[in-house]
């Protein structure tokens, strides 16, 4: 019950959030990066950190939730929703396909044969005519339902909806029959099978699910940025950003992915904008034209990735249960 | 085949030019204790895991209940009705004592309260009540293993097939886990269980397999096999009574 209000009291305040930094486009454009980690660490989570399978390709169910939205608007000018629903069935194909195949292996081999599907779907998206190949799809106009989509509050609710649906799939999950034998199959796959556990099937659902909400992320990420092209929405560095995110938070947890999130996004925008940098210049610790100003400026600006990799470096040394495993050291 | 509740029907099991298994037939009748013993290599748990789905025999029929189970995955062999427990315990580690059993609990219900109420009631069974919400792999072997049986008993078996149940653990540990068995047996549940423990074996089994380099040595009641020359020959030692 305690828990619920909490949750109560964060999703108001999720929603009260525009209002109050008054529709500041930068604050609430990092605002719908971090709800976008978010529900992408928390989806990876479900297959990655529940049923322990380590997917290094889930930028392809990003990819083709914005891309197949994408496609179908400026081909055929389809309602985004439509767009986005065939989306999901162009992730849950990948998704099928990728389980029934890769499945079969086990722990480093699922992980690379995982990378490996996800770059064909790259290479493939690439070399064909209709997805823009490596131009990209650029949109201007996106008719929505009358709706002013230049603002960008529509997107932020958009993405805290899938967020907030995300979390709630996993809240229900890890007390159900499903969510025990992801976390039994993650654990011990042969005393999972000989329990009863149709390890296979179980598998393949906690990725069904996972990609399903991965593209509802990549359709809501393409009509807001209304440009995408490889780089941005299949590349494998997207699949490590989600996977890092959501081991610094916290694998296996509810929360851990957002927690992940709300660090990690702050902190490569940080880098990204060069705070600190300016903010030691400003004051004068640092000149400029130093070795040390050269590298904040021109090294930790493009670094983020880099501090991403300490940090789980750190992380997996020393808290292997993420930074939520600090706060429940007692457990 | 009617009566019998498992039939092995000359089973071989070879891995490349290896011969793990060669032409094993044996016969287990309902609410029998069922030993399965012989030296290490004998091909003991190799047989286990040809009847539970984990490997593909090579020849050979396995009939359980009547019906074929040759080419059946793990999971469908426990929905079946037979469960096993490993030799190498394999507890979920960072799930609870409770959750380990709830987790073979949900092989007959979905609903995680009912799944509860009955691990619980299993837990009680082994003994393992007050241990219910430390982490699996935090136990003691001697506590693994009375999950291992808490855990298969929740998914409801006919037969249990236990490997070496009572492997590292003291006499008065071995003991208690010998009356869970009797229990069970008495519940109406068929096991057939692999142990080099012979106090253990001749005390509570009704009849006994013994198997030695993949081959049927000898079958018979304890009190056949304990006499049996071939028997004290090759596994218990040459000359040596049996009974020491």
């Amino acid at each position: 019950m305690k828990q619920l209000t909490i949750c109560a009291v964060l999703v108001i305040a999720a929603i009260a959030l525009p209002l109050l930094i008054g529709n500041n486009p930068y604050l609430i454009g990092i605002l719908i990066t971090l709800l976008m980690m978010a529900t992408l660490a928390s989806a990876w989570n479900i297959v990655g950190g529940y049923a322990g399978q380590f997917s290094f390709g889930h930028a392809a169910y990003f990819g083709a939730g914005a891309y197949t939205t994408m496609i179908l608007l400026s081909l055929f000018n389809t309602n985004p929703l439509v767009g986005m629903a065939a989306g999901i069935g162009v992730a849950c194909l990948i998704a099928l396909v990728t389980g029934s195949i890769v499945f079969r292996l086990r722990g480093h081999y699922f992980a690379l044969a995982s990378i490996a599907v996800a770059e064909i779907v790259r290479l493939t998206v690439l070399n064909l005519g209709f997805t823009g190949g490596a131009q990209g799809i650029l949109l201007t106009d996106v008719p929505f339902f009358g709706l002013d989509l230049n603002s960008k509050s529509p997107f932020y609710y958009g993405m805290l909806l899938t967020l907030v649906v995300t979390l709630g799939i996993t809240a229900y999950l890890r007390k159900s029959k499903t969510g025990y034998y992801l976390q039994a199959i993650r654990e011990d796959q042969d005393a999972a099978a000989s329990l009863g556990i149709n390890v296979a099937l179980y598998k393949n659902r906690a990725l069904l699910l996972s990609a399903v909400l991965t593209s509802i992320a990549g359709s809501i990420y393409a009509l807001y940025i209304r440009f995408i092209d490889t780089s941005a929405v299949l590349d494998l560095r997207l699949s490590i950003e989600i996977i890092l995110t959501t081991i610094i938070g916290g694998v296996g947890t509810l929360w851990g992915p957002l927690l992940g999130a709300v660090l990690l996004v702050p902190l490569a925008e940080v880098l990204r904008s060069n705070l600190l940098g300016d903010t030691l210049f400003r004051l004068g610790v640092v000149s400029e034209s130093s070795p040390v100003g050269i590298f904040l400026k021109d090294g930790l600006a493009h670094g983020h990735v880099l501090v991403y990799g300490i940090i789980t470096v750190l992380c997996i040394l020393y808290l292997p249960k993420g930074i939520l495993g600090l706060f429940r050291r007692g457990k | 085949m009617s009566g019998h509740l498992l039939h092995i029907d000359h089973v071989s099991k070879h891995f490349g030019g290896n011969v793990a298994v060669s032409e094993v037939s044996f016969s287990v009748d309902k609410k029998q204790i069922f030993g399965l013993i012989g030296p290490n290599g004998a091909g003991k748990t190799t047989l286990f895991n040809c009847i539970t789905g984990y490997y593909p025999v090579t020849s050979g029929q396995i009939a359980f209940n009547g019906s074929s189970i040759n080419n059946r995955r793990p999971d469908q062999v426990c929905r079946l009705g037979m469960a096993r427990t490993w030799q190498r315990v394999k507890p979920l580690c960072s799930l609870s004592v409770l959750e380990n059993v709830m987790v073979g609990a949900f092989a007959s219900t979905n609903s995680p309260r009912k799944a509860e109420a009955f691990a619980r009631d299993q837990l009680t069974a082994v003994g393992l009540d007050d241990h219910a919400g430390k982490p699996a792999g935090s136990l003691p072997i001697g506590l693994k293993k009375k999950l291992e049986l808490a855990r298969v008993l929740a998914t409801r078996p006919k037969m249990l097939l236990l490997d070496e149940i009572c492997g590292g653990l003291n006499h008065t540990e071995t003991e208690i886990i010998l009356e869970i068995i009797r229990k069970l047996r008495s519940s109406g549940i068929t096991i057939v269980f692999i142990e080099h423990d012979m106090r253990a074996v001749t005390s509570i089994c009704d009849r006994i397999v013994v198997l030695n380099s993949g081959q049927k040595l000898a079958e018979g009641t304890p009190a056949e096999i304990t006499s049996n020359p071939a028997v004290i020959a090759a596994y218990l030692g040459g000359g040596h009574n049996a009974q020491d």
